[in-house]
């Protein structure tokens, strides 16, 4: 089942900012995590981000589901990397062996083999902090952002009334078409219906879908002419729209906005001239591996 | 011109350049500046992509196909919700086959192709791209941005079809130059056949992206091509279907061509290993759901609007 978005107002750091100051901070902390893989600089993001995960006052019972649900992919992705190696190709050229691991019994002549190297073990490390710290930020959001102030917020970072509406209704139903698919699922279901096993040819699977995916677009449609309806009938698109919420700027959020600003422009520069982005192979890691 | 969209393309462009003189003075200067494969990069694809839209945009705002009215700031909304939805939900749990660059085998993809078709580029484009990121938002990946622009194209491109008041108009075209990219993407697989799938994980057997790509997934370009030739013909009676089907594929094509030809800079791919790695494997299987979800999308939505008499 899909994540709810469940806001409550809480006393946490990340509520206590204007939602359009910290929209830019994540930003430029998405910006500044996707630019490294160096150890060194993205610990002190993982921990700007913890430090807010633990300050955000959103209780384990709340949110168990999405850590559970987003740690599992991420430690799978960072175990996917680690047992091929794959990925981190571009970033290093030579590796250093710590030990091989060959398993003791060999499937049709193939006998799988783990070359655990100084190389692999830091991408995937690099991998598992850099991806974990920027789905714990990712994950706060919807907990924390107030949906009366979606609108005014996209509007306030300069998008114009008619796309900030639009990014506003996104993620009201995202949650509502999610619970809608959750409801078609079981109907079909109840009918016989069995998407754990859909047999035969590609082209057959991909055609039994059609009951699944076409009855919640449709409905969708359908359903969005009572909304389309009410928006008419308020003249949307008319005029400039004013927003029922107001949202002001504080100092705080002055001083969130210029630390966003900072964190950005130097790790845009040390990316650049200090050519610290590159994976981080520290000289004493690599005496494990006998070099 | 209106003055507001000429300052964002003239933003657009200088950026661009500014990005461009980087690499190329830069370049000269220190050698950290040379930008290849640095995350840098994925951020001047995402202008690029947007530069694209903004000129097609330019080219043939005559239209009406472009305007944006109640009815398609909801439909926008609806479609970009469901394809964050139906990728999450097809991505990790019903089909679990995770892959490089969180590129997957994606039913939704024919979400933004139908919104595209049916209500215009506009709502196309932002499903496209905005459904696919609230989609990696949902799974808690937010890493390749040049990923989501492409996605917008095979929405917008999708929807270019209501630029022509008669939709049998350009069809033919359409699928030309569709064969001709297919036809050059299989030709680089035929010449570089023992080439990784990137796509395809299965970790019970040992398959973590690396193994050969299969002739099937290889030639799923060319089989995608044939269903859409197949249902455009069977169904040329019905325009919408026809029409629908051949701009969805061009879209495809052109949008997730895009993604994987700017991941040759982004992640240092060969042209040979952007195509047969990720592009054949990515868009030969989208270009399945086109010729079959999209018709079927299609004529449900032409049942509605005839109950509703819209």
């Amino acid at each position: 089942m899909l994540i709810t978005w469940r806001y409550r107002k809480r006393k946490s750091l990340i509520q206590s900012f204007d939602p359009r100051a910290w929209i830019i901070f994540y930003s430029c902390f998405m910006v500044s995590s996707v630019l490294f893989w160096d150890l060194r600089f993205l610990v002190p993001l993982l921990v700007i981000a913890l430090v807010v995960v633990f300050t955000s006052g959103i209780k384990w019972r709340e949110m168990y589901r999405a850590w559970l649900f987003i740690g599992g992919f991420v430690v799978f992705f960072s175990l996917l990397t680690f047992l091929t190696g794959r990925g981190g190709m571009e970033f290093y050229t030579e590796e250093h062996l710590i030990t091989s691991l060959s398993a003791p019994f060999t499937i049709f002549g193939w006998r799988p083999t783990l070359n655990i190297t100084v190389e692999r073990t830091l991408y995937a490390l690099s991998q598992l902090v850099r991806v974990f710290s920027l789905a714990s930020m990712t994950i706060l959001i919807p907990y924390s952002l107030n949906p009366a102030h979606y609108g005014i917020t996209f509007h306030g970072l300069g998008l114009p009334d008619k796309i900030a509406y639009a990014m506003e209704l996104t993620m009201r139903f995202i949650p509502t078409l999610g619970r809608d698919f959750q409801l078609t699922l079981d109907a079909q279901r109840a009918r016989g219906y069995e998407i754990e096993k859909l047999r035969g040819g590609l082209i057959e699977q991909v055609r039994k879908l059609a009951p699944l995916i076409v009855p919640v677009t449709i409905q969708a449609i359908i359903g969005s002419e009572d909304i389309i309806d009410a928006m008419d009938l308020r003249a949307f698109g008319i005029g400039p729209r004013t927003w029922l919420g107001q949202l002001h700027y504080r100092r705080r959020d002055y001083v969130l906005i210029a630390l966003a600003a900072l964190l950005f422009i130097v790790s845009m520069f040390l990316s650049l001239f200090g050519g610290y982005g590159q994976l981080w192979v520290p000289d004493w890691a690599l005496v494990w591996g006998g070099g | 011109m209106n003055r507001r969209l000429l300052s964002v393309i003239v933003a657009l462009v200088a950026v661009l350049v500014l990005f461009l003189l980087v690499v190329w003075v830069g370049g000269a200067i220190n050698e950290n500046l040379k930008l290849d494969e640095t995350a840098l990069l994925r951020f001047v694809f995402v202008g690029l992509g947007l530069l694209i839209v903004f000129v097609i945009y330019l080219l043939t705002r005559g239209s009406g196909a472009w305007d944006v009215g109640t009815r398609e700031v909801v439909y926008m909304a609806i479609g970009a919700a469901l394809y964050a939805v139906f990728s999450y939900l097809f991505n990790g749990t019903v089909f679990a086959v995770p892959s490089a660059s969180q590129v997957a085998l994606r039913p939704a993809i024919a979400i933004p192709m139908f919104f595209g078709y049916a209500f215009g580029p506009t709502v196309g484009f932002f499903s496209g791209a905005v459904g696919n990121m609230f989609g990696d938002a949902l799974t808690g990946f937010g890493l390749s941005p040049q990923w989501s622009v492409g996605n917008g194209l095979v929405g917008m491109i999708a929807g270019m079809a209501l630029l022509f008041s008669d939709k049998r108009k350009g069809m033919n075209v359409v699928l030309i130059i569709s064969a001709v990219l297919a036809a050059i993407a299989t030709i680089f697989w035929l010449l570089n056949p023992s080439l990784a799938n990137m796509m395809f994980f299965a970790p019970e057997e040992g398959i973590f992206g690396d193994a050969t790509i299969t002739w099937f997934a290889a030639l799923s370009a060319v089989i995608g091509f044939v269903l859409v030739l197949i249902v455009r013909f069977v169904f040329g009676q019905n325009v919408d279907v026809a029409a629908a089907v051949t701009w969805s594929m061009l879209g495809n094509l052109l949008g997730i061509g895009f993604a994987a030809i700017s991941d040759i800079w982004i992640n240092g791919f060969s042209p040979a290993v952007a195509i047969v790695g990720e592009f054949l494997p990515a868009a030969g299987p989208n270009l399945i759901f086109a010729a079959i979800l999209v018709p079927i999308l299609v004529a449900a939505y032409a049942a509605v609007q005839r109950r509703a008499g819209r």
